[in-house]
């Protein structure tokens, strides 16, 4: 395909979907779908950013949440003590909020790999999750921050559901643009030498430990900024949202949808939204067992997938092909 | 804070030390002969006092469900072991990973099969009393808690030292590898391992229910994060590591909540901290879990 055709497809595909609440209208009448596709939009921003790390940059962080609920928190708290729901200054407060917490993590974290990162960033972003659940004063404890406003833009509020979708698939086309762009530029190819041998890299003259902080910091600062957005969305901030089960479900979104690719986390966050949120109609009201669903899911890819969901449809497509 | 509240508070944190020790050896264990960590013991846990609640509204006995709980546990890990981490061996890092999924299907079953309420456990006859220390009242059950995790680090000691199960565990710990090119059935042993690790964490879930409660949750905090925080600051994959990770990070905690209040576990960063910078091995351990 020709590049220019390529762009007019993508910059399609990228207008339909921020314009989606618009055009299914007619056939939508429960906004469902929106809502499932807003969450999915977040969880999808969320999943790319943990994606440079655990796929650019081989750093498997199983603290990513602690960036995600400090965004939540900072624009919650932001918008209520300043009292205010301009967007540059809530999003700014949980970019800020989240860059400097993945610095203090970051330091302690980057000198170690492999098992050892993912413990360490599992402790550090755990021990956070608990000092939020416990600091009731400015977190709200365990009772969560509730009436966090919807975002304004000068005179543009985007309170109504469908403008909030707006905002959230525009941040998404944003992440995405910005991700694609940095796995394409020297940075980015700086990232994967990293991940493929850091003491080569590091005899190149590379500060491998300066590259690995600042990818640890940037991935952070998006992943807050995605819990900026759900705070939004669904006007509220639980301390969960900072727990290790949110961790450990970027997580699987972006192994099961493929580590390392541009398309891995996004099919990961459509794969893990059915199961969390469609699953569930499907079985009897008092099964509650998605997570187990999801585990299950996680297992077998594990066992059997390695790659994701991208990297088996490669497979099978190039299977095709050779035929 | 008086005298009888330091000392008080000095035996809650050793009773909280020797709880964490029950249950960061089996972590330890595990980590040190397989190179994983089982990010399941934190659910193990869980399943360990939801196990004993069962066993202990089926016969009233504390005592055997001190006993069913960890031997149901064994047989998991018996199950697990060779079901989905032996078909792994040598990928260390998917191994972590499995044990991941692991732990979101058995937490989410617990949930399922016991209710996602809050449950409580009492401490058995004999153990519910308190006695009077130092002008103050303390219960004798925090007591029984120190004196087992001491009975029990003492027993793994003389284990590890003087038989032979002890002699290949610290084999394994060197080079698991080289064990196996000179005979010794590593598969089995693994398995094991991997079962007594689980017991551990069931014993730890059992003797912890009387004193923090059987609630959702248990299973991060304070399962696997304390866990892994203990091993980080005491040293990975060593008794001794275990020993000492739980004898500094139990008092420091129960001190920290008693100082601090709301902000007490900053302390455990901290410490978490202090000890990724100054001595990335942990303080008895061997291996650099950062550079």
């Amino acid at each position: 395909m020709r590049p220019l055709v390529r762009w007019a497809l993508m910059a399609v595909a990228a207008a339909a979907l921020v314009t989606f609440p618009y055009w299914s209208a007619p056939w939508e009448s429960t906004r469902f779908a929106t809502t499932l596709l807003r969450d999915a939009l977040i969880l999808a921003i969320f999943a790319l950013s943990l994606d440079l790390l655990v796929g650019r940059a081989g750093m498997p962080s199983l603290g990513h949440a602690a960036f995600f609920g400090a965004g939540g928190y900072a624009a919650g708290i932001a918008s209520q003590r300043l009292a205010t729901d301009q967007l540059p200054v809530t999003l700014g407060a949980a970019a800020v909020a989240a860059a400097l917490l993945a610095l203090v993590i970051g330091v302690l974290v980057v000198r170690s790999e492999g098992i050892f990162f993912l413990m360490l960033t599992l402790a550090l972003a755990q021990i956070v999750f608990a000092i939020a659940f416990q600091w009731t004063a400015v977190t709200g404890g365990s009772n969560g921050l509730s009436g966090v406003g919807r975002p304004m833009l000068a005179t543009l509020d985007f309170s109504s559901p469908d403008l909030m979708y707006v905002l959230v698939a525009i941040a998404f086309v944003l992440a995405m643009l910005t991700v694609w762009g940095l796995a394409r530029s020297p940075y980015g190819r700086a990232l994967t030498g990293v991940r493929e041998n850091e003491r080569r890299m590091r005899a190149l003259g590379y500060d491998t430990a300066r590259l690995r902080l600042s990818a640890f910091v940037l991935a952070g600062t998006i992943a807050g900024i995605a819990g900026a957005l759900s705070a939004y969305s669904t006007r509220f901030v639980s301390a969960q949202d900072a727990g290790l089960g949110n961790s450990i479900r970027a997580f699987v979104t972006v192994l099961v949808g493929g580590a390392g690719s541009l398309g891995g986390p996004i099919a990961g966050s459509a794969l893990v939204s059915l199961i969390e949120r469609v699953v569930p109609s499907l079985l009897p009201v008092e099964l509650r067992i998605s997570e187990a669903i999801l585990g299950l899911v996680f297992i077998a890819f594990v066992l059997f997938g390695r790659q994701g969901m991208v990297g088996l449809g490669r497979d099978a497509w190039l299977r095709l092909r050779a035929r | 804070m008086s005298l009888e509240l330091v000392f008080q508070q000095a035996l809650n944190g050793l009773s909280f030390g020797a709880l964490l020790f029950i249950l960061a050896s089996g972590l330890s264990l595990v980590f040190g002969m397989m190179d994983v960590v089982n990010l399941a013991h934190g659910a193990f846990y869980m399943l360990g006092a939801y196990v004993a609640l069962s066993v202990v509204q089926l016969t009233g006995s504390f005592w055997i469900a001190m006993l069913a709980a960890p031997l149901a546990l064994a047989l998991l890990g018996l199950l697990i072991e060779p079901l989905l981490l032996r078909r792994l061996r040598g990928r260390h890092l998917d191994q972590v990973l499995l044990t991941i999924g692991v732990s979101l299907v058995i937490v989410d079953l617990i949930g399922q099969l016991w209710g996602r309420e809050v449950r409580s456990l009492s401490a058995p006859p004999g153990l519910d009393g308190s006695v009077t220390l130092i002008g103050g009242v303390y219960p004798v059950y925090r007591l029984f808690v120190i004196a087992f995790g001491v009975v029990l680090a003492a027993a793994m000691a003389v284990v590890y030292r003087r038989t032979r199960i002890g002699m290949l565990i610290r084999a394994g710990v060197e080079d698991a590898q080289m064990l196996g090119a000179l005979g010794i059935d590593t598969n089995r042993l693994f398995a094991s391992t991997f079962a007594t690790g689980a017991a551990l964490a069931g014993l730890a879930g059992v003797i912890a229910a009387p004193v923090f409660g059987v609630q959702p949750g248990m299973d991060t905090d304070p399962g696997l994060l304390y866990s892994l925080v203990v091993v980080v600051v005491g040293g990975l994959g060593t008794l001794s590591g275990a020993v000492a990770g739980s004898l500094l990070i139990g008092p420091a905690d129960t001190f920290g909540k008693v100082l601090f209040q709301d902000v007490a576990l900053a302390v455990i960063f901290a410490i978490v901290a202090l000890v990724l910078l100054l001595k990335p091995t942990g303080l008895l351990g061997r291996i650099r879990v950062a550079r």
